[in-house]
């Protein structure tokens, strides 16, 4: 920290103390707020954590498979290339250093498959695929821990991303997620994403428009081994 | 292009009101995202005991906020983050030109954050020759348009998509189109080389948690994760209120903000960054600074009144919710902040005197106080801020220099007082009142007011230029009443 | 906010229950109709109804401006009149003016009797419709009136007293109405006092949404709780010759 940082330290610290101390002999009167009086929610039908991940998910315009072991998956995930590369749009595809992703993408063919591309090339990806770390079934998000997998850009630059999650790692609320992240024993990740849906804005005249600078299509594969129960 | 200030709000008010074309953008953009925060706040079984819980944890923190700040420093610090503090604007761009000198960068990527607004960070920047390039699509336009946001969430608002288009054509040479995917798609295509050149990404905080040192900040298009993963310096910039004590705590907030700011459950992305990358060859950048930012908010702890204003967690919900705002827009309140909020903390930022009238543009119906996420009693806040410009403030200071005295509406009241405190001088006023209004009044009502009278008195005439006024009855109630207690 | 010491099960009392009516300035002198209508209301209810003489204004358009020293002036008056007062409730048929008197505790930031003082009377004051309702348990005070109506949410009964269902019970209880929802029935209606003349433009503007919806909603007219919003909503109705017209809550459940 240089001088100047120190020195507006110490200042706004003091500022801080002197403001707060200020404030002290202050009587306030606090106002009841009359809280809004409208219907709330009615508790919805119960679903399984996975199925309430793929409503959430499929609400916010992402795509949603659930299969029952990796052989599935890699088959999903053929049928999910397959159906871009009709539309010439999986020409090139980006994958995480995950071993499973490598291994679901042994059955593609396509004209160029390479792991962690150089950021500056994977902007000219057309898909990426990644695993995710945990997933959040009350908003349909996928969380992404930088530091257990290569996943940062691979996520976020190709206008596609794939992601594979098991159904064990789903939780069912933030406070869940927060909680596991925070308690992780190898240390916290240093960057976390919460993914949900694809990148979207609202910004002219209010007309959601999908696919601004993060991925336009999100596609989730969820594995559920055969032994769980879900 | 010279933007509005808010000395000049009522001139700025009236000419917004003269905007057709604005004036239908924000009847839809208001009453469009009011449904949506409705119907989010819906989705939860528990709103209420939500906006309870995040008041309580605000106000825990801002009663804490230096131990919380510090706390913060040290966790941040520990991760490998670098923390700068900044007492003002002035120090907060010296801190960032100078980062930027140092790493001799030419091209900086923004995402949207209304404190490096507040700051005019880009000015200080291009004024030492660092471009400085805003990638929310919202932020672009306006800085393609060279003006000002005029909402805390939809910076763009107030402009119609031919308008966009228009700008668009002119400035990147498209071709003309209307269409908003296109509009998009060009906006992505431009601002997507610019993340691969950029030397430092800039962005705010959302919110930065004491117990680990890490910051948090949402989003849905994707641009704040490629500005903070790309380049290879990231500098976040951050109010000292944005902190909250515990990880935990995030819960609460992810809950309240984007269903109060867009009606969204959760915005697309969230992304939690604690300080820098263990590996060396891990992907993101390489330093973090985090700016702790002042500017005027330490003092707004002297008083429990005040101090909620920096419980807000700017979502923007009081702005759709004010008949004000959505009548006027937010470049009239000739500040970064707009709408009901920004009535409150303008004058505590930049001083009561330049923003005398913001706390007055209020009806005070108290709509932004039932939609605040935090529970933040604005109506209170603007009726305290109103007391301290006519009676002066307790809290005297350098920016706080003394309003000037309106002396006829002082001796106005005064007066009133002098007579509300005696009820046979009300009774005689109301008399003599009566008797003078036969020279205005037409019939059994009083029409428009002009003339002589009307400059002599304003408010009459300000009233009855829309409006019909109801004369003062020739019986009045008490007057019935004592007829009706003799028989 | 308030201390509930009374019973509510009025009903089952014997002797009539004493009111003290608060009858505000602006219905004193440019509406009275209200305050005779309100009189007629809380008899019929079975209310022995006092009006002391002595009373004038609850100070909201200082303390509104900012100008807290004289409406402390006129707090203290009110407070010591209802001191004076043994009537169990003061009523009054407006929301702004009960929500007034309920601030007065932030009145008196450095004096704790006084405090004590205003606290004691915010208890014992009430709106028309919410002690009516919630005080008296009473929703049908057997008024009629033939037309079509609508109500207006005034802001400071509907936001700072919880008041919303209980005029729509009452409405709903007179004879030979038609009640309609207002759209947007909580929107401002634009007055908020001295804003309404400091700010005439904006306050027109949102005036005119209001307007139209009531336009809209084709009734005969337009109820609410407080005397300011429907001279708000009445000044223009009337300059553009509506055929709808403003009432207040009173008026209509005094109507026979």
């Amino acid at each position: 920290m240089t001088n100047t940082s120190r020195e507006a330290r110490d200042a706004i610290l003091q500022s801080i103390q002197a403001n707060l101390a200020a404030s002290e002999g202050i009587v306030h009167t606090d106002h009841t707020i009359v809280p809004y009086r409208g219907e709330l929610l009615r508790a919805g039908a119960s679903l399984s954590r996975t199925e309430k991940f793929r409503e959430r998910l499929e609400s916010v315009g992402g795509y949603c498979y659930i299969v029952k072991s990796e052989d599935e998956a890699a088959r999903a995930l053929s049928a999910i290339i397959g159906e871009l590369q009709s539309k010439d749009a999986a020409k090139r595809i980006a994958l995480s250093d995950a071993p499973l992703v490598s291994s679901l993408a042994r059955g593609i063919a396509a004209e160029e498959i390479d792991v962690c591309p150089l950021p500056a090339d994977l902007f000219n990806y057309d898909v990426g695929m990644t695993m995710a770390q945990a997933a959040i079934a009350e908003t349909g998000t996928l969380v992404l821990a930088a530091e257990r997998e290569r996943h940062r850009l691979v996520s976020l630059l190709p206008p596609v991303h794939i992601a594979i999650v098991y159904s064990r790692d789903i939780v069912d609320t933030i406070g869940d997620a927060l909680t596991q992240l925070r308690g992780d024993a190898t240390g916290m990740s240093r960057a976390i994403t919460f993914i949900t849906g694809p990148s979207r804005t609202a910004d002219i005249e209010l007309t959601l428009t999908v696919g601004v600078h993060g991925p336009k299509e999100l596609h989730v594969i969820v594995i559920e081994a055969a032994s769980e129960a879900s | 292009m010279d933007h509005l200030t808010s000395e000049t709000f009522d001139a700025n008010a009236r000419a917004a009101l003269n905007d057709a074309q604005l004036r239908g953008a924000l009847k839809n953009a208001t009453s469009l995202f009011g449904k949506r925060r409705l119907a989010a706040a819906h989705s939860v079984s528990n709103w209420e005991d939500l906006r309870s819980e995040a008041r309580r944890i605000k106000d825990e923190t801002l009663l804490h906020l230096d131990k919380y700040l510090e706390q913060f420093t040290v966790n941040a610090e520990e991760a490998g983050a670098q923390i700068h503090w900044a007492r003002d604007a002035a120090e907060a761009n010296a801190i960032v030109k100078e980062i930027a000198q140092h790493k001799q960068a030419r091209l900086v990527v923004k995402s949207k954050s209304m404190t490096t607004e507040e700051i005019h960070l880009n000015s200080a920047l291009e004024a030492v020759g660092v471009e400085a390039l805003e990638t929310d699509l919202g932020e672009y336009i306006i800085q393609l348009a060279g003006e000002t946001p005029s909402h805390i969430i939809a910076p763009a608002i107030h402009k119609t998509r031919f308008q966009i288009a228009d700008l668009f054509v002119e400035k990147l040479g498209i071709e003309p189109t209307d269409d908003v995917v296109m509009l998009t798609a060009t906006a992505r295509r431009v601002l997507r080389q610019k993340f691969a050149a950029a030397d430092i990404g800039i962005s705010g905080v959302n919110f930065g948690v004491a117990e680990a040192g890490t910051i948090l900040i949402l989003e849905n298009e994707g641009n704040i994760r490629l500005t903070t993963s790309l380049p290879k310096v990231h500098i976040a910039v951050m109010g000292i209120e944005k902190v909250i004590p515990r990880f935990a705590d995030l819960e609460v907030f992810l809950k309240l903000l984007p269903r109060s700011g867009t009606g969204q459950h959760l915005t697309s992305y969230q992304s939690l960054i604690t300080g820098t990358k263990r590996a060396a060859d891990g992907e993101g950048p390489d330093e973090l600074h985090i700016i702790l930012l002042d500017n005027g908010r330490s003092k707004m702890l002297a008083h429990p009144t005040t101090r909620q204003s920096l419980a807000c967690i700017r979502c923007g919900a009081c702005l759709n919710a004010c008949p004000v705002y959505q009548q006027i827009g937010g470049h009239a309140y000739g500040s970064v902040y707009p709408g009901p909020i920004g009535a409150v903390i303008t004058p505590q930022l930049i001083g009561l005197k330049k923003a005398s009238q913001l706390p007055y543009a209020s009806s005070l119906c108290g709509a932004c106080r039932e939609v605040c996420p935090v529970k933040i009693d604005i109506p209170e806040l603007l009726l305290h801020l109103r007391a301290e410009i006519t009676e002066g403030s307790e809290v005297r200071d350098e920016r706080s220099e003394p309003v000037k005295r309106k002396t006829g509406e002082r001796l106005a009241f005064k007066m009133w007082a002098a007579v509300m405190t005696r009820p046979r001088l009300y009774e005689f006023s109301a008399r003599v009142g009566h008797l003078l209004q036969g020279f205005i009044k037409r019939g059994n009502r009083i029409g428009k007011v002009g003339g002589l009278i009307g400059r002599l008195a304003p408010p009459l005439a300000a009233w009855t230029g829309t409006r019909d006024l109801r004369p003062i009855e020739a019986k009045s109630f008490r007057q019935q009443w004592r007829s009706a207690e003799r028989s | 906010m308030m201390d509930r010491d009374h019973q509510s099960a009025i009903g089952k009392r014997q002797s009539p229950i004493k009111v003290g009516l608060f009858v505000t300035c602006l219905v004193d002198q440019l509406w009275s109709s209200i305050g005779t209508s309100t009189v007629e209301v809380l008899r019929r209810a079975g209310c022995e109804v006092e009006f002391d003489e002595r009373q004038t204004c609850c100070g909201q358009p200082a303390f509104n401006t900012g100008y807290r020293r004289e409406a402390r002036q006129v707090a203290e008056r009110f407070i010591e009149l209802c001191e004076g007062s043994d009537a169990e409730f003061i009523v009054s048929p407006s929301g702004s003016c009960t929500a007034m008197v309920h601030h007065y505790e932030s009145l008196f930031p450095d004096d704790g009797a006084w405090r004590a003082r205003a606290h004691a009377v915010a208890g014992r004051t009430f709106e028309l419709s919410s002690f009516l309702v919630r005080e008296l348990q009473l929703t049908d005070v057997g008024a009629r009136f033939t037309g079509k109506v609508t109500w207006h949410d005034a802001c400071h009964g509907l936001r700072e007293l919880g008041v919303r269902n209980e005029p729509r019970t009452l409405i709903q209880h007179v004879r030979d109405t038609e009640f309609v929802e207002l759209e947007n029935s909580d929107a401002c209606c634009g007055f908020g006092g001295t804003f309404s003349v400091k700010y005439p433009e904006i306050s027109a503007a949102i005036l005119e949404q209001k307007i139209e919806a009531i336009e809209r909603a084709g009734v005969d007219a337009v109820v609410s709780g407080d005397a300011s919003c429907l001279m708000q909503i009445g000044g223009r109705l009337s300059r553009i010759g509506s055929k709808a017209r403003v009432m207040h809550l009173a008026e209509l459940l005094a109507s026979q």
